[in-house]
């Protein structure tokens, strides 16, 4: 006989409940995408309208005001980070390298025609072969941008409005959806979803404010040590660092190549990854112990796997994405479990 | 599945009404204004019972109060097996959850058809987060019917002492 108290099938739940999750993504892949965007905004940013509505401000007021705000640093961060973006990927497109970068390339060049000929590399151009890559990578950049750009507009207009009615309409939303439990199901039900509200919440709370920091951390710092591309490398890093183990690497990597194709100096790589052990440090040692709750944990090989799934469905977003909504069904699942052992039902 | 349409305002406004004035007969909510009580009922959630179904259930937990808008409850003790007592319209039961998360101390059932109004901690809690003021108001008004129900168990408590030592008094 199933029951939910045990281990294994609480495992099997697990695996159903994501696997009915990937099915239902795939059907309604990009609605689905913005209204998980937009329920976490709110999931994160609710406890902030609940602190307006403490000071006398009516929650529709306060939810507009939050509206105004996120809608004017959208617009401030993308008038300040366009031209920024825009100058780093002309100058990958431009292919552009130094003296010094030349003469590395060269060197490598000549161990990898005299070492690898047997290989078939005996007539490698790797500064052919590295601007034809730096082109292609800043055109599917430049294409992304065209082609999804209507698409991207329509992202950035409805996540907000979005998570507007999530928060303002909130409450009157779970009443709604507990009204239709069964009498003897119900106060399980709200018990339940208080349970998971608060871990949920905490759990999103403390992940959102461990990517930015840990971002903007990784930013300033490239910013300062003169990396190019850092305007794209650090949000990047903020939130490869979800992924655990290989989100520093997967931030810190793309960071040391840069590096070292703008000087050609191999050191600067040695700096980099240096900076990001920094990095990793303070995140282990003081953001992550303040901001993010332990209380859920997820086994790291079951995140790489679900960041796997998502960025084969969904791209770069369904891997961001893939880290709350397995938290989420991490959540749903044991609170279920416990919930259920403190309930008689026959 | 009517939850998931939107009623129309006349209703809700109505409705509204009507839980107000349930309310308002109660004494923990005894201090509220009209726009006070209007913000606890729209927390509020309406359950309709019918006769012998359960409510709550002895020793599971306890996530708040429920009161009776219409129709009549029993409070049963399942250890003992004897009903402790009958509730009718404007009564009230399991107040003493709204407080803290012991598990439920008595059954309670349905004895005719009921509609019921439940209010829950975690919307106690979420109202002293949102409107700190009211959320006091509440939690006082609470406060003063258990000091009540404290002064009454004690006064009992007493008399019972009184008659046992009359009672060893005279058997000596």
């Amino acid at each position: 006989m199933l029951s939910l108290k045990d281990r294994s099938t609480q495992k099997m739940l697990f695996l159903l409940i994501g696997a009915a999750l990937l099915i239902i993504l795939m059907f309604i892949g990009q609605v689905a995408k913005m209204v998980i965007v937009a329920a976490l905004l709110a999931y994160i940013l609710d406890p902030l309208v609940t602190r307006m509505e403490a000071r006398g401000i009516s929650r529709t007021a306060a939810a507009s005001i939050l509206l105004l705000t996120l809608i004017t640093l959208t617009i401030v961060g993308l008038m300040i980070m366009v031209p920024t973006i825009r100058d780093q990927v002309s100058s990958m497109s431009s292919g552009s390298q130094s003296v010094k970068t030349e003469q590395a390339l060269m060197r490598l060049q000549e161990v990898v025609r005299t070492k690898l000929a047997w290989l078939g590399y005996g007539d490698v151009d790797l500064k052919a072969k590295l601007a034809e890559f730096k082109i292609t990578l800043s055109q599917k950049f430049v294409d992304f941008i065209v082609s999804d750009f209507i698409e991207l507009i329509i992202t950035l207009v409805t996540i907000p409005f979005l998570m507007f009615f999530l928060i303002k309409d909130g409450i009157a939303l779970k009443k709604t959806l507990i009204s239709v439990v069964p009498n003897r199901f119900f106060e399980f039900s709200l018990d339940l979803i208080y349970k998971m509200d608060q871990q949920l919440g905490n759990y999103l709370r403390g992940q959102f404010i461990d990517a930015v920091s840990f971002g903007t951390l990784a930013t300033i710092s490239l910013g300062i040590m003169g990396v190019p591309y850092f305007f794209i490398i650090g949000p990047f890093a903020g939130l490869a660092n979800l992924i655990p183990y290989v989100g520093p690497f997967a931030g810190g990597l793309p960071a040391a190549i840069a590096a070292v194709m703008e000087t050609g100096d191999i050191s600067r790589a040695g700096h980099v990854v240096l900076l990001f052990v920094v990095l990793k440090m303070i995140d282990d040692f003081a953001i992550q112990p303040i901001a993010v709750s332990t209380s859920v944990h997820i086994h790291p090989g079951l995140v790489l796997v679900t960041c796997l799934i998502g960025g084969h469905l969904f791209g770069v977003i369904g891997m961001l994405l893939a880290v709350p909504v397995t938290g989420f069904c991490k959540v749903v699942i044991t609170e279920s479990a416990q919930t259920l052992k403190q309930y008689r039902f026959t | 599945m009517k939850g998931f349409f939107k009623q129309s305002p006349q209703h809700k406004d109505k409705q509204e009404g009507d839980i107000c004035h349930v309310l308002k007969g109660m004494p923990i909510f005894q201090q509220l204004t009209r726009r006070e009580l209007t913000a606890v009922a729209r927390i509020l959630h309406e359950r309709v019972y019918q006769p012998e179904e359960i409510i709550f259930r002895e020793n599971e937990p306890g996530m708040g109060m429920y009161i009776i808008e219409s129709g009549n409850v029993i409070i049963l003790s399942e250890a003992a097996k004897m009903q402790l007592s009958e509730l009718n319209a404007g009564g009230f039961f399991g107040e003493m959850s709204l407080l803290d998360a012991a598990p439920r101390s008595a059954t309670a059932k349905a004895r005719t058809e009921c509609r019921i109004f439940g209010f829950f901690q975690p919307d106690l809690f979420g109202l002293i987060e949102r409107n700190p003021q009211l959320g006091i108001k509440i939690v006082l008004g609470l406060s003063r019917l258990i000091c009540e129900r404290l002064r009454q168990t004690n006064q009992r408590a007493y008399e019972f002492n009184e008659a046992l030592q009359q009672m060893k008094q005279s058997q000596k």
